[in-house]
């Protein structure tokens, strides 16, 4: 029997982490070596949770941006969830995450969202504080992961997975 | 030039063929079911394998997940399974649909190329603007230590956060422990002097490696001060039980004194102090071959006064400078010794703001003086007040986190004893759940742990909500890394070895903040 399949976008500001926290999750696979994305990479991965039918989520690497431009917007049609992607390193990239979250909403006003606030492996180098995730967790889940070690990918990635099954 | 002209076959016939080599189509033709009916052009080329249609198409399957099948579609530059670039079309006909792949790689290459460089260019000016400003908070302090900073280089750098760790961790363990026993079982007159003797040496060890860090950490990382009210007359007792001994081995006279005459109370960083006196006191010992070594503290009209004299050797003048220096090898006699105490007091004392004056003549004698104005008070860091038995804290819950079983255990022990209810656990990972699932009064987390460290897990609870308070403890004394914690979501930074008082005060404190 084929899994049911969902189509889950990552989005948010380039450098942040979105390509390593898919090989992290798809792949468990990590690189130091920064490599812009071009357009769109398309992972997929099948996720068993328990007690419950497996599902397939079709994840979309969507090259870093700060505003979603026309581009962005065609790549999200269709999709399922988001995983709004920032770098806890560079404030500037929350801002541009929830920005684009806004942005998505006239394409994906149902979509699923969650907050990864990706390289907590560098926790002593944050911009962001503690209080304005504190803050952000009224509105939506937030996750603090590390694409290096991978603290809290799976954990987002079976979040985001439990909500589409429900 | 009419735009809707047909051209000339030829020309057409060339456009196509060059359009087709450059462009190489797929052409892809399904069912409405995704059943392949037609495949035209190189599927090799992109990776894809007709035959094995189950997984190969499935890809290109998922491309169009959530999209109305009855509209064209297209999706630029897709990276497919072969990491080949590709501008994919869904185009409709009748009841099935063409999916259409043109190569985008070469359009990639060159986007990404420009792309990289502008990314990499702006995360590097991220980095560089925030460099600068951290340049800017140390450009005065560095040009105050200009003249340490030879001294500072990357190894020593490592090494002292090795000896740190190495020489603190234990050392927390037996002072601890000391403090326990000699809490909890009756003491007999051997006992008591055994237990003397290993906190002397302990102390003497203790003393001997702070030295060691002191200079190897030179004047550009200079440690936390750490102001507590110390009990004049217990640190005379102290440090003369540990220097009798010495003078007496060599037949000399040994004179300790204390004249309090202030009513406030003294506020010091008692490790250091006890680290000037020591070292003061361990050379009048080893440059005196008869007469008198002489201890006096006075506190009055705030200021700390500590005298040391001797009958020993002197120091001539034109010594007087060098006996400062480091590794100076008894500059003035010869004599055996590290040649580092008198640099680190010196150091010491510029530290907490004092003065140092010498007065010596050969074959007669020294004496330093030592003037200390008090300390502040450190919110995140002091002690209360000093107590022979500390004040319980009955219902208070702390859940203690170390991943040394022999600092857990004592942590634990430690605060059972002042009446806490204690939960232990040994990764960071267990902390976040333990604590979210009953959240302690007080969390008192080591920073250094393998996998996820003390700081991120202090974070990652607070991000959560946890409003408790929240104690570190480190072996790592700088400022920086103080700071580090304190910015991740910590109350209060504690450095190892501990200092019982001190911790007892700041638990007291985190707990009736809770």
């Amino acid at each position: 029997m084929t899994a049911q399949a969902y189509k889950v976008c990552m989005l948010g500001d380039f450098g942040v982490g979105k390509t390593s926290l898919v090989a992290r999750f798809v792949r468990s696979t990590f690189s130091q070596k920064y490599l812009t994305t071009i357009g769109v990479k398309v992972d997929s991965k099948e996720v068993a949770l328990p007690g419950r039918e497996p599902l397939k989520l079709v994840v979309w690497d969507i090259a870093g941006r700060s505003a979603l431009d026309a581009l962005g917007a065609h790549y999200l049609r269709g999709a399922s969830a988001l995983l709004l992607v920032a770098d806890g390193t560079r404030e500037a990239s929350l801002s541009s995450a929830l920005n684009l979250l806004m942005q998505s909403r006239s394409v994906l006003p149902n979509a699923a969202v969650s907050l990864l606030v990706n390289k907590i492996d560098l926790v002593e180098r944050w911009e962001v504080a503690p209080t304005t995730l504190a803050e952000l967790r009224r509105s939506l889940p937030v996750f603090e992961t590390s694409a290096l070690s991978g603290d809290g990918v799976e954990a987002a990635f079976a979040d985001i997975a439990t909500r589409l099954m429900t | 030039m009419n735009s809707e002209a047909r051209l000339p076959p030829a020309v057409e016939s060339y456009l196509h063929a060059v359009l087709v080599q450059r462009a190489h189509p797929l052409l892809l033709s399904f069912d409405a079911g995704w059943h392949l009916r037609d495949a035209q052009g190189d599927a090799a080329f992109y990776g894809i394998d007709i035959a094995e249609t189950a997984s190969s198409l499935r890809d290109i399957e998922d491309l169009f997940i959530g999209l109305p099948l009855d509209d064209n579609h297209d999706i630029p530059f897709v990276e497919l399974g072969n990491g080949r670039s590709a501008h994919v079309h869904l185009i409709v006909e009748g009841d099935g649909f063409h999916v259409l792949l043109l190569d985008a790689e070469d359009e990639r290459s060159r986007q990404r190329v420009q792309q990289q460089l502008g990314h990499e260019a702006a995360m590097a000016g991220h980095e560089k603007s925030k460099a600068i400003g951290r340049l800017k908070e140390i450009r005065s302090e560095l040009e105050r230590q200009r003249a340490s900073l030879e001294e500072a280089n990357a190894l020593k750098n490592a090494l002292i956060a090795t000896l740190s760790h190495e020489f603190r961790t234990p050392l927390t363990s037996i002072f601890g422990y000391l403090h326990l026993i000699e809490r909890w079982f009756d003491q007999t007159e051997h006992s008591t002097q055994a237990l003397h003797a290993i906190r002397r040496n302990a102390t003497y060890l203790f003393t001997l490696a702070e030295n060691l860090l002191e200079y190897g950490r030179g004047e550009t990382g200079a440690a936390l001060l750490n102001p507590v009210e110390v009990d004049l007359g217990a640190l005379l007792f102290d440090i003369e039980t540990m220097v009798r001994p010495l003078a007496e081995d060599k037949r000399l006279e040994f004179r300790a004194n204390l004249v309090v005459a202030d009513a406030s109370a003294p506020m010091f960083d008692e490790v250091r102090l006890r680290q000037v006196a020591i070292n003061l006191l361990s050379n009048a010992v080893r440059y005196t071959t008869q007469g008198y070594v002489a201890f006096d503290i006075s506190w009055r009209d705030g200021l700390l006064r500590l005298d040391i004299e001797d009958s020993g050797i002197g120091i001539s003048p034109e010594f007087r400078e060098r006996v400062f220096k480091p590794f100076n090898d008894g500059a003035q006699s010869g004599r055996k010794g590290a040649g580092l105490g008198l640099s680190i007091v010196r150091r010491l004392i510029a530290q907490m703001h004092g003065k140092l004056t010498l007065e010596s003549e050969p074959a007669r004698g020294s004496r330093f003086r030592v003037e200390l104005p008090p300390l502040a008070r450190d919110s995140t860091s002091i002690a209360g007040a000093r107590a022979a038995t500390p004040p319980r804290m009955q219902d208070t819950h702390v859940l203690v986190v170390d991943d040394d079983p022999d600092i857990a255990h004592l942590l634990e022990a430690l605060l059972t004893d002042l009446g806490c209810s204690v939960d232990v656990a040994d990764n960071a990972q267990a902390a976040i759940e333990q604590a979210m699932e009953r959240a302690p009064d007080v969390l008192l987390i080591d920073v250094e742990m393998p996998n996820l460290s003390g700081n991120a897990a202090v974070f990652k609870l607070r991000s959560r909500g946890y409003r408790g308070r929240i104690v570190t403890l480190s072996a790592t004394s700088t400022g920086d890394a103080r700071d580090a914690s304190l910015r991740a979501g910590a109350d209060f930074y504690l450095t190892k070895p501990l200092n019982i008082e001190q911790f007892v005060g700041v638990m007291q404190r985190a707990a009736q903040g809770a």
